[in-house]
C-alpha cells in the first residue's frame, strides 16, 4: 500500500475533514446551548457567585417613657459568625473550644445553612476574645466578628415583665414568620414580643462584590442597596419614676401593683415583683442564669400583675353590691345583723370581726367590709346572677392590654360548677365563698384595676395598655396609639353613686383608712384573701380623686396579711407619688410603750441594783 | 538561509498560529490579571516562552528534511528514557509526578514524547517494506505508541495517555489500514460502554453482526470476533460490579462530574457559568466576573476557555474555533498535498494531537468532555506545551516546505 493514488488521498481526505466537522459542530452546540439558549440562568447563577446579598439589619427601636428618658436602647456587642461554606471542620473545631461552646451544636448550626450567609455561632463575646479571634484571623479562615446590637437598659430601669426580651429566632417561630431569616433575633416576652412588628424595622440589603475566596471587593451596585428602616421607637404613657416608685414600693414582697389613668386607660405603674435584671436576658444569655430563673420557687420570670390568676377576696363584694343594687334584689338600705359568725346549714363561717358587726346597711357593710352581710346578700343574689354580673364587668376576660400571655381569670357559672362538681355537688357553700371574692374565682390585679377604673368612671372604661405614642422615623411624625373606649351598659349611675360612696367611705374611716391620700378624696376597697399558701394576700383597689377620678390602682402583696394594713398604704403611697410627687410623711403610729419601759426599768432598780443608802440612818 | 527559502515558508500557517498565540496571550494576561501583583507574573513569563517558541518553530522549519526521520528513533528513545526517569526522580505536582527539573527549567517529557512518537511512527510505517496490514508490522507500529503511552499513564497523566491512544487510528487509517482491522480495533471499546444498557447492547450487537456479515471474512473468524464481543459484553458489568465503591465513583465523576458540585463538579459548574453568562456579546476583556474574582479554577491553564467564553462571549468563541477548524482543515489539506509518507503521515499525527487536545479541552470547558487536564494550543499558559506545539508547527514548515521531496 506504499502507493496511494490521488483518488485514495482524496477519500481519506474527506473522512477526517468530516470528522472534524462534526467534532466542532457537537462543540459548537455547547456554546450555543450554554451562551444563547440559557444564558439567562447562567448570568443569574454567576451574579450568585459574585455577588452577595448582605443583610443589613436595622436599629431596633427604643422605649421611651412619658418625659422622654430613654429605658430600652441597643448597644454594640460583639459576635462570632463563620461563614459555612469557608470554614473547615478543623477551624470550627478550634473555634469552638476557644469559645468553649459544644462543637456539635455548632456544627447543627451551621450545616443547615449553606453558603456565604455569615452565621453567628456566639454572641456578645468580651473584648479580649475579640482581640484574640481578630489577632488570629488569618489562621481561622471563614471566621469572623461583627458588631451586633444587643438590648441596653440605663442603669436605673428595670421592669423586665413590662419590655421583656429578645432572642434568636426559633424554629416554630419561624414557621409562623417567614419573613426572618435563622438566627435573627425576635421578641420573646413582654413589649418586645407584643410589638415586635413595630420595634423591627425593616431590613435593607446591600450588594457586594466578592471573590471566590470570598473575600468583600465593596460595593456591587450602589443604586441597588437599600438601606435598612430604624424600627419604631415605643413612648410609654407612664412616668417611669412613678414606676420606680411603684416597684421600690414592694420591695422584697411578692405581689403586684397595676395602676391606670382612667381618662384614657393608659398604664401608670404596672409592677410584679419578684422580677430579675433584665440585662441577664440580654446579650449572651448564660444557660445555668436561665435555669436558675427558670427554676425559682418564686417565679420571677412571670408577670403577677397580669398573668397570675389570683382570689380577689373582699375586694370582690362591689361586685355582689353593683348585683344586688341593679338587680333591685335589696335595697341600699337592707339591713342584715353580723354576730361575727354565719351559719350555714351544719357550717359555720365566721366574720373577719370575731365580735360582729351588728346590724348594718349595704354602705355599712362594705366600709367595713362584713363578711356575714355578704354571705347573706350572695345567697340572695344567686350563682347565675352573680357570675353575670362578674361577666359584664369584665371578669373572666383578657383586658386586651397590649402585653403577650395574659390570663383572662376565671369566673365560676353554674355551668362550670355543675361541670366540676356535678350537678348537685355544690353547695351555698360555695355561692357564699364567691360573693366574698374567694373560692374558685381568680382575678389579675390587672383586672381588679380595671374594675377600679370602670367604678371611677361611672361605667366607662378604656383598654388599658402601656404605649402613648410611636414614632416612626421615615415619616418623622409620632402616632397616637389608638385605644378602645367602652361602656358598660345595664348598670345605672345610682349604683355606681352607691358604690362609689361606700368606697369613699373604706377610705374615711373604713377598714381603708391607711389608703387616704391626704387632701385628695379617695375611694378603695381592702380584701384579705385567703389562700393555701399561708397568710392572707392583702388587696387593695381604689381610685382618686373621688369627684374627677384621675387614677385606678390595684395592689396585692402575697401572704402579707390584712389589705387595709399592708396594701393600702402602698397604694396611698404611689397615689401621693402620683399627685404630689413625693410620699408624704405621716406622724408613726406607735403603741404607748413609754410607761410599759419605765416600769421595767424601776423594777429593776428595786431589785437587784440599789444599795440601800444609809445616809438618812446616820444623820438619824 | 537563503532569502527565497524564508519566502516559500507556509505563511497561511503561520499566520493562523501566531494569530491564535496572540488571542493566547491576551487570554492568560485576562485570566491572571486577577491574581494581583503578589504573584508571579504569568503574562510576562507566557510572552518571553512565546518568543523562544516562535523561534524554535523557524529554528525547526529549517532543519534538514532528512534530518526529521533520521533522528527520529533517537529522539524517541531519548523522550523514552526520560519518561522512565521522570518515574524515579520527578516533581511531584497535583498529584502526580511530570516534570524534571533541568536547573531552572522544568520539562515535561511527556510533551516531547509526544512528537518523537509521531515521528518514530511515521518513519517506521513509511519505510517501504513496511506493510500496515500484516500483523507483526502492525503489532510494532501500535507498540511505538503504546510505550510511551503507558509510561505516561503510570505517572498518572491519563489525560495525555489518552492523546497517544488517539494518535493510534488517524495514523493507521492514513497509513492505509484495511478498514476491517481498524473495526476490530475501536469495536470493543464501544461495547464495553454499551454493555450497562441491555438494549443499547443489543442494536450494538446486531449493528455488529451485520457488518461482520458484509465483511464475507472467513466464518470461524467472524464467530470468534462476535463471541469476544459478547464476553466482553457479559464481563464488563461482573468487572465494574467487582471494584470498590470509590474506585467506582472515581470513574463516574470522571464521566460526569456533575454529580459532584463541591469536588471535580465544582470546576465544570463554575466552567459552565462563565461561558453561559457570557451570552453573545461577552461580559467584556477583564471585565468576567467569574474570571477575575477567580471562581474558575486553573482559568490560565486548562479552563483559559471559559475565560474566553466568558468576556468575549459567543462571537469570540465562535471566531477561535473558526481559527482552530482552519488550522486542522489546513493540515489536513496540506497532508495530501506533500508527496512522501513520511510527511503527511507525521502531518496527521499533528493534526491528530492538536485535534484531540482542542476537542478535549473546549468541550470539558462546556462540559461536553471529561476533565483530563489538558492545555488547549497556543492558547493555555504553560511553557513546555507551547514550546512543545510550536516545535510541531515547525516540524509541519519543513514538511512543508520539503513537499517535493520524497
Amino acid at each position: 500500500m506504499k502507493e496511494t493514488d490521488k483518488y485514495i488521498i482524496e477519500q481519506r481526505r474527506i473522512f477526517l475533514v468530516i470528522a472534524i466537522l462534526v467534532a466542532f459542530l457537537f462543540i459548537l452546540s455547547g456554546f450555543i446551548r450554554l451562551q444563547v439558549i440559557n444564558k439567562e440562568e447562567y448570568v443569574q447563577k454567576s451574579l450568585d457567585n459574585s455577588v452577595r446579598k448582605l443583610q443589613m439589619y436595622p436599629v431596633r427601636g427604643l422605649i421611651l417613657d412619658s418625659s422622654g428618658e430613654i429605658l430600652v436602647d441597643n448597644r454594640s456587642s460583639f459576635s462570632v459568625a463563620v461563614i459555612p461554606k469557608a470554614i473547615s471542620p478543623e477551624t470550627l473545631h478550634q473555634l469552638c473550644e476557644f469559645l468553649d461552646i459544644n462543637y456539635e451544636d455548632t456544627q447543627q448550626k451551621i450545616r443547615k445553612e449553606f453558603g456565604f450567609r455569615p452565621i453567628i455561632i456566639e454572641r456578645d463575646i468580651s473584648m479580649e476574645m475579640l482581640i484574640a479571634i481578630e489577632e488570629q484571623r488569618f489562621d481561622l479562615p471563614g471566621v469572623l466578628t461583627l458588631v451586633t446590637p444587643k438590648r441596653y437598659y440605663p442603669e436605673d430601669v428595670n421592669s423586665p415583665h413590662i419590655f421583656g426580651t429578645i432572642g434568636e429566632i426559633n424554629r416554630a417561630e419561624q414557621q409562623l414568620f417567614r419573613d426572618y431569616d435563622p438566627g435573627d433575633m425576635i421578641g420573646k416576652s413582654g413589649m418586645e414580643r407584643q410589638y415586635e412588628s413595630i420595634l423591627r424595622g425593616s431590613k435593607g440589603s446591600q450588594y457586594l462584590l466578592v471573590d471566590a475566596s470570598g473575600r468583600d471587593l465593596g460595593n456591587y451596585d450602589l443604586h441597588r442597596n437599600i438601606a435598612p428602616i430604624h424600627g419604631s421607637d415605643l413612648h410609654l404613657k407612664m412616668n417611669y419614676r412613678h414606676q420606680q416608685i411603684a416597684e421600690s414600693l414592694l420591695t422584697d414582697q411578692r405581689g403586684a401593683i397595676v395602676a391606670i389613668d382612667v381618662k384614657t386607660g393608659g398604664i401608670l405603674a404596672l409592677v410584679s415583683k419578684p422580677d430579675f435584671d433584665p440585662r441577664l436576658l440580654t446579650g449572651k444569655i448564660i444557660p445555668e442564669v436561665w435555669k436558675g430563673l427558670q427554676d425559682d420557687e418564686s417565679r420571677p420570670l412571670y408577670s403577677r400583675a397580669l398573668q397570675s390568676g389570683y382570689p380577689p377576696g373582699s375586694t370582690f363584694k362591689v361586685v355582689a353590691a353593683i348585683a344586688a343594687l341593679q338587680e333591685g334584689i335589696i335595697q341600699p338600705s337592707w339591713k342584715s345583723t353580723c354576730p361575727g359568725y354565719f351559719r350555714l346549714g351544719r357550717k359555720t363561717i365566721n366574720c373577719w370581726n370575731a365580735e360582729g358587726h351588728g346590724t348594718i346597711d349595704l354602705m355599712d357593710a362594705i366600709k367595713h367590709s362584713c363578711n356575714v352581710y355578704f354571705y347573706q346578700l350572695g345567697l340572695k343574689i344567686g350563682l347565675e346572677t352573680w357570675s353575670q354580673y362578674s361577666s359584664i364587668l369584665q371578669f373572666g376576660n383578657p383586658t386586651g392590654i397590649d402585653l403577650p400571655n395574659e390570663n383572662k381569670g376565671l369566673v365560676p357559672t353554674v355551668d362550670y360548677f355543675n361541670r366540676v362538681y356535678g350537678k348537685n355537688g355544690w353547695t351555698r357553700g360555695n355561692l357564699a365563698n364567691l360573693a366574698i371574692g374567694q373560692g374558685e374565682l381568680l382575678t389579675t390585679p390587672l383586672q381588679m384595676a380595671q374594675l377600679a377604673m370602670i367604678i371611677a368612671n361611672k361605667g366607662v372604661y378604656h383598654t388599658p395598655h402601656l404605649v402613648d405614642q410611636i414614632y416612626d422615623y421615615t415619616t418623622g411624625r409620632s402616632v397616637n396609639f389608638p385605644f378602645d373606649t367602652k361602656y358598660i351598659s345595664g348598670i345605672s349611675d345610682e349604683v355606681y353613686d352607691i358604690i362609689r360612696e361606700s368606697m369613699r367611705m373604706v377610705c374615711n374611716g373604713g377598714t381603708g383608712w391607711l389608703g387616704k391620700v391626704p387632701g385628695i378624696e379617695t375611694a378603695g376597697k381592702t380584701g384579705s384573701a385567703q389562700n393555701p399558701h399561708g397568710e392572707t394576700h392583702a388587696w387593695f383597689i381604689g381610685f382618686a380623686p373621688y369627684d374627677l377620678p384621675e387614677i385606678a390602682i390595684a395592689v396585692i402583696v402575697e401572704n402579707a396579711g390584712g389589705g387595709g394594713a399592708v396594701a393600702a398604704p402602698i397604694a396611698r403611697k404611689f397615689m401621693e407619688v402620683y399627685f404630689f410627687g413625693r410620699i408624704i410623711p405621716r406622724p408613726v403610729v406607735k403603741k404607748d410603750t413609754t410607761t410599759v419601759v419605765s416600769d421595767s426599768l424601776m423594777q429593776l432598780l428595786d431589785i437587784n441594783n440599789i444599795q440601800p443608802i444609809q445616809i438618812d440612818r446616820r444623820f438619824e | 538561509m537563503k532569502k527565497n527559502q524564508f519566502l516559500k515558508l507556509d505563511f497561511p500557517l503561520i499566520i493562523t498560529c501566531l494569530g491564535l498565540l496572540t488571542i493566547g496571550l491576551i487570554a492568560v494576561y485576562s485570566a491572571t490579571h486577577a491574581f494581583g501583583l503578589e504573584e508571579t507574573n504569568y503574562f510576562k513569563k507566557q510572552l518571553s516562552i512565546a518568543f523562544s517558541a516562535v523561534a524554535f518553530m523557524f529554528l525547526v522549519a529549517f532543519l534538514p528534511f532528512r534530518w526529521l526521520s533520521r533522528f527520529s528513533y533517537v529522539i524517541y528513545g531519548l523522550s523514552i528514557f526520560l519518561l522512565i526517569l521522570v518515574l524515579f526522580t520527578g516533581n511531584r505536582g497535583f498529584g502526580a509526578e511530570r516534570w524534571l527539573n533541568f536547573g531552572p527549567l522544568r520539562l515535561q517529557p511527556s510533551e516531547l514524547a509526544k512528537l518523537a512518537t509521531i515521528l518514530a511512527v511515521a518513519n517506521f510505517i513509511s519505510k517501504p517494506q513496511i506493510d500496515i496490514n500484516r500483523l507483526k508490522h502492525l503489532s510494532i507500529a501500535v507498540g511505538l505508541i503504546i510505550i510511551p503511552a503507558l509510561l505516561i499513564a503510570r505517572q498518572p497523566d491519563l489525560g495525555t495517555s489518552l492523546v497517544f491512544m488517539a494518535l493510534c487510528l488517524p495514523l493507521l487509517f492514513w497509513a492505509g489500514l484495511n478498514w476491517f482491522y481498524l473495526f476490530i480495533i475501536i469495536t470493543p471499546f464501544i461495547t464495553m460502554i454499551l454493555s450497562f444498557n441491555f438494549y443499547a447492547f443489543l442494536v450494538w450487537m446486531i449493528l455488529i453482526i451485520t457488518i461482520l456479515i458484509f465483511s464475507a471474512r472467513k466464518p470461524y473468524i467472524l464467530i470468534s470476533i462476535f463471541l469476544l464481543h459478547i464476553f466482553m459484553g457479559l464481563m464488563t458489568p461482573i468487572l465494574w460490579n467487582q471494584l470498590k465503591p470509590y474506585q467506582q465513583k472515581r470513574i463516574l465523576t470522571f464521566m460526569s462530574p456533575e454529580d459532584d458540585p463541591k469536588g471535580a463538579g465544582y470546576q465544570i459548574i463554575q466552567s459552565k457559568v462563565a461561558i453561559g453568562s457570557g451570552g453573545i456579546w461577552g461580559k467584556g476583556f477583564l471585565d468576567g466576573s467569574q474570571t477575575q474574582l477567580r471562581f474558575l479554577p486553573a482559568q490560565h491553564t486548562d479552563f483559559i476557555f471559559s475565560v474566553i467564553g466568558e468576556e468575549w462571549g459567543f462571537m469570540g468563541v465562535s471566531i477561535i474555533i473558526c481559527l482552530f477548524l482552519v488550522l486542522l482543515l489546513y493540515l489536513i489539506y496540506l497532508a495530501g498535498l506533500v508527496r512522501s509518507l513520511f510527511s503527511s503521515l507525521t502531518i496527521i499525527g499533528i493534526t491528530t494531537v492538536f485535534f484531540f487536545h482542542i476537542i478535549i479541552n473546549i468541550g470539558m470547558s462546556v462540559g461536553l468532555a471529561p476533565v483530563t487536564g489538558l492545555p488547549l494550543p497556543f492558547i493555555s499558559y504553560g511553557g513546555s506545551f507551547l514550546i512543545m506545539v510550536f516545535l510541531m508547527i515547525g516540524v509541519v514548515l519543513n514538511v512543508s516546505l520539503n513537499r517535493f521531496l520524497v
